[in-house]
């Protein structure tokens, strides 16, 4: 048997998804007629040349919603279904339902619409000059930056810009859902989070929760497109089984999904970065402008881990961050990998890129000098704890052998007109908990049965990232049995309630810490029974492999035996485990607390050769070293880690989410949107740092989920780097992603592009504070 | 409708399909073959690869009603009795696989990229899976289970910290 059951299905296309279901006889299919433009009112609805396609089609409404016609779970503007104003194109306006899927859609298109159109806002500063904001804006800051800065013996300042970037999980998005006796309803949902979803169906239809079952098996990918995002796929599916009586299932087709649900958001963002003469850094400010889209979403968890990550990697003594969410007439833009801290340290790499030339010092010699040590107190308060960012630079440099990378690359430079080479690294420091106190708590239910077989349910979502893997693991350890006899269950909102969503890296911490409490309440039971009946003392008793030890001495109680006399002597065999992270606190208006349970640090080497007359390039090489704790498991950590980065780097170099003036998605396909495909990768040599053991989370392992996206950040800087070799002359702007048609643009001098195009070090300090940049 | 007759995993088939059905929707909704899955529906990702004739295609390309007389091989049949086919256990081995979605037409494009070059080089297996898109791996442990099934340990042995 594979080490992995979840991989062994895998491989054999046993395991099932959203699509993979039965579709029982009278199962309807749902689609969306959605708003036609980025802005507008709807003035009236006419479903008549639909209704006449076919006699199983039926059109609903906001009209139909029986409970409250929202979706936004922390700000409600994001009605389920358009009534009057709408804020972005590919919203519902109704929910069409036919007999076969194909039926559906066409009869979508027949749905009349009358509606005017408005014109949009689709660029986040000029939503800002217009005083179109989400909610107000954040600010941290500690020090003082004013008298810092002039204290400076160099100051940078300039402007950056990161795109946006569509998650493209290989299974699309959807829902179905069966209508079930006494007006309740139980959905099989392809979410992150089956609680947020089973509040949202609630919340539609006007029930109770416990009116409400979602079911998630598992996902094709998640990404975080797959949390608030996917409450709308079940409330319609819900709303069309509970008005027809028949199983209805909604499934989006990939361009539908593309077009129709949110992506990590853009950010455009001011800069200033002061430093002493040796080096040292001695103030940053910055002013982040989140497109947050036309509702609001994630975005305000987004836009805090954004500031929380502002100084990256660095000490930065005297700091000023200003973040402002920014309505626009774009689709949502929602959670993705690293959920707003990539758009935050990008911005200050850009302020140290930007300082190592104006200061003519080398650039990881700076980054160097200003690393984060233990002990050193970030700008909102929190002490840093067993920081190992230092280690892991020496020893990535180490090995990459950098000094004589360099060397080999400036001579391969001297002597080479048509292609340059260029290398950067990433340092990092990741913070892990959500930032939202109230999520970082989760439950778990453990149940063994009488024949030695063990179940394991929790809140986390099974997505590709072996979360079920890892809770298999430390329930096995806990019991001190095989992982063979561990089953984790599918997630229910039944069986373990109130949960939070798989999200912030955070699924193992704290659903295995939940199974774990679980498993030693059981052990506990089970000792104490087998106290009992050896006549031992319960101190000398443990569970291993597979047997009750008494000291040193085995016993002759194995895992079989002792459970199947347990129960027969009336012993419970289930138990409900729970954990909440302890030592979490944040205090929102002084801007201070300790959000985090820890970071994760580590750094990144990419290394890229440009081809000079195209602007094409190739990524040669990545390293990195990163610490995963003591890994539950290091393939999957592995694997975690170079799709991580694979996914940071198309996101710094490839990944071109592009609108068009009009607010429609002109990257609707994959063959528009550009995603690493196996010729974009570089080989990846990864290391995990060795005695890393972290006191703060489940068996001293660590989350692996989203910090080694943030490597990824370093292609970007590497070339550039091979760009200046090639055209000194030119300062290009900082805008991400470094797409080859930008890196042409660059070396012809033919523009920079339009966002952002002046010398970085020549531009002029931030504006002032808006009028509303009051602490939120 | 049209009658086609088909073998599928060396099982004979004869049914009547519309013109404009998919060969992965025959195989999904008719057969119940749901181990083949759909990532585009427009023979970008390679999700949906399964062999005909011998050769992989992308099934989202290919109508059904084309499939007379021809022979179609699925991820269903690629594991016999139950005992994962040697390119599946090194998958399984190499961790190569996570969400699972692209995961069977990954193995196939491996299975028809062996038939050719039974110990293709780094490049040549990037050649010949270049057809299917995997958004979890960053594809190195699809590699090195590729290296390793063909015979060539290029993979970096044991994990281990440093």
């Amino acid at each position: 048997m594979s080490r992995i059951l979840e991989s062994e299905l895998n491989v054999q296309g046993l395991t099932a998804y959203i699509d993979d279901s039965d579709e029982p006889r009278g199962m309807l299919h749902g689609t969306l007629a959605v708003t036609p433009c980025a802005r507008g009112r709807l003035l009236g609805i006419d479903p008549r040349p639909a209704l006449a396609l076919d006699p199983s089609v039926r059109v609903l409404s906001a009209a139909c919603v029986p409970g409250e016609n929202q979706l936004g779970a922390s700000v409600p503007d994001e009605p389920l279904l358009v009534e009057g104003e709408w804020g972005f194109k590919g919203q519902g306006i109704a929910l069409v339902l036919a007999a076969t899927q194909a039926m559906a859609r066409k009869a979508a298109t027949l749905v009349a619409i009358d509606y005017e159109e408005l014109e949009p806002v689709l660029d986040a500063r000029e939503a800002s000059s217009r005083g179109s904001y989400i909610l107000p804006s954040r600010t941290m800051a500690s020090g003082d930056t004013s008298s810092a800065f002039a204290r400076s013996a160099i100051v940078v300042s300039g402007r950056t810009e990161s795109g946006g970037q569509e998650h493209v999980y290989l299974e699309t998005q959807g829902a179905i859902a069966e209508p079930r006796e006494g007006g309740r309803v139980f959905v099989l949902s392809g979410t992150q989070a089956p609680s947020g979803v089973q509040h949202a169906v609630a919340r539609v239809l006007g029930l109770s929760m416990n009116a409400v079952e979602i079911e998630t098996r598992r996902l094709g990918g998640g990404f975080g497109g797959k949390e608030d995002q996917a409450a709308g796929w079940a409330a319609l599916a819900a709303l069309g089984a509970l008005a027809t009586k028949r199983q209805v299932k909604v499934y989006l087709s990939r361009r539908e999904d593309m077009a129709w649900t949110g992506k990590r958001h853009p950010y455009s963002a001011d800069f200033r970065l002061g430093l002493d003469a040796e080096g040292r850094i001695l103030a940053f400010e910055a002013d982040y402008y989140q497109n947050s889209g036309a509702a609001c979403d994630l975005s305000p968890a987004i836009l805090s881990r954004t500031l929380f990550h502002a100084a990256s990697a660095y000490r930065v003594p005297n700091l000023r961050v200003t973040g402002r969410m920014c309505r626009t007439n774009l689709i949502p833009f929602t959670a993705f990998r690293g959920f707003g801290a990539p758009q935050g340290i990008f911005v200050m790499e850009c302020a140290l890129d930007a300082a190592a030339r104006a200061g003519g010092w080398d650039p990881i010699e700076l980054r160097r000098k200003n690393l984060l040590k233990e002990g050193d107190v970030f700008h909102f308060g929190q002490p840093l704890a067993n920081c190992h960012t230092g280690r892991s630079v020496d020893r990535l440099l180490e090995k990459s052998g950098w000094k004589s990378l360099r060397a080999e690359m400036d001579s391969f430079n001297a002597s080479h007109a048509l292609e340059k080479r260029g290398a950067a690294i990433l340092p990092l420091a990741f913070g892990v908990s959500f930032t939202k106190l109230v999520m970082n708590q989760g439950g778990a239910l453990v149940h063994v049965f009488h024949d030695g077989s063990v179940s394991v349910s929790t809140g986390a979502v099974e997505m590709g990232q072996q979360v079920s893997r890892k809770i298999q693991v430390i329930a096995a350890r806990a019991l001190g049995i095989s992982e063979a006899r561990i089953r984790v269950e599918s997630t229910k909102t039944g069986t373990v309630a109130n949960t939070f969503p798989t999200a912030a890296s955070t699924g193992a911490d704290i659903n295995g810490m939940a199974a774990l409490a679980a498993c030693e309440e059981i052990r506990a039971r089970l000792l104490s029974f087998a106290a009992k009946r050896l006549g031992a003392e319960l101190g000398n008793l443990r569970l291993e492999g597979e047997f009750v030890v008494n000291g040193c001495e085995p016993t002759d109680l194995g895992w079989n035996k002792l459970v199947d006399e347990a129960h027969l002597e009336r012993v419970d065999l289930s138990a409900h485990g729970f954990y909440a992270t302890p030592g979490l606190f944040y205090d929102m208006k002084a801007e201070r607390g300790s959000p985090f349970a820890y970071h994760v640090y580590g750094c990144a080497a990419v290394t890229a050769t440009l081809d000079v007359l195209r602007g094409t390039y190739r990524f040669d090489t990545a390293t990195i070293v990163h610490d995963s704790g003591e890994s539950l498991d290091l393939s999957v950590d592995l694997g975690q880690t170079e799709g991580a980065f694979a996914q940071g780097l198309g996101w710094a170099a490839l990944e071109d989410l592009r609108f068009d003036s009009k607010g429609s998605l002109l990257t609707d396909t994959l063959s528009t949107y550009k995603l690493p495909d196996i010729h974009f990768m570089p080989e990846m040599e990864v290391e995990f740092l060795a005695d890393a053991g972290n006191p703060k989370a489940v068996m001293r392992s660590k989350a692996i989920g989203e910090p080694p996206f943030m490597y990824g950040i370093a292609g970007y800087f590497a070339v550039l780097d091979a760009l200046r070799s090639a055209r000194p002359d030119l300062a290009p702007s900082y805008d991400l992603p470094m797409t080859p048609e930008k890196a042409l643009a660059i070396l012809t001098g033919a523009g920079a592009p339009a966002k952002g195009a002046q010398d970085a070090s020549a531009l002029a300090p931030p504006k002032p504070e808006c009028a509303e940049g009051a602490l939120s | 409708m049209i009658t086609v007759n088909v073998t599928v995993n060396g099982k004979k088939y004869k049914r009547d399909v519309e013109p404009s059905k998919t060969l992965l929707r025959f195989l999904r909704e008719d057969l119940g073959l749901t181990g083949t899955k759909e990532g585009c529906g427009a023979g970008e990702c390679g999700a949906c690869t399964v062999f005909m004739d011998g050769h992989t295609v992308n099934s989202c390309m290919v109508l059904a009603a084309e499939l007379e007389g021809r022979s179609v091989e699925t991820i269903e049949g690629e594991a016999k009795e139950g005992v994962l086919s040697d390119i599946q256990a090194a998958f399984d081995r190499h961790h190569a696989i996570q969400c699972g979605y692209c995961s069977a037409g990954m193995v196939l494009s491996v299975r028809e990229l062996l038939k050719r070059n039974p110990k293709p080089s780094v490049e040549q297996i990037k050649e010949g899976i270049e057809g299917n898109f995997c958004r979890c791996t960053g594809y190195q442990q699809i590699i090195e289970a590729v290296l390793d099934v063909s015979g060539q340990e290029g993979s970096k042995g044991e994990l281990h910290y440093v």
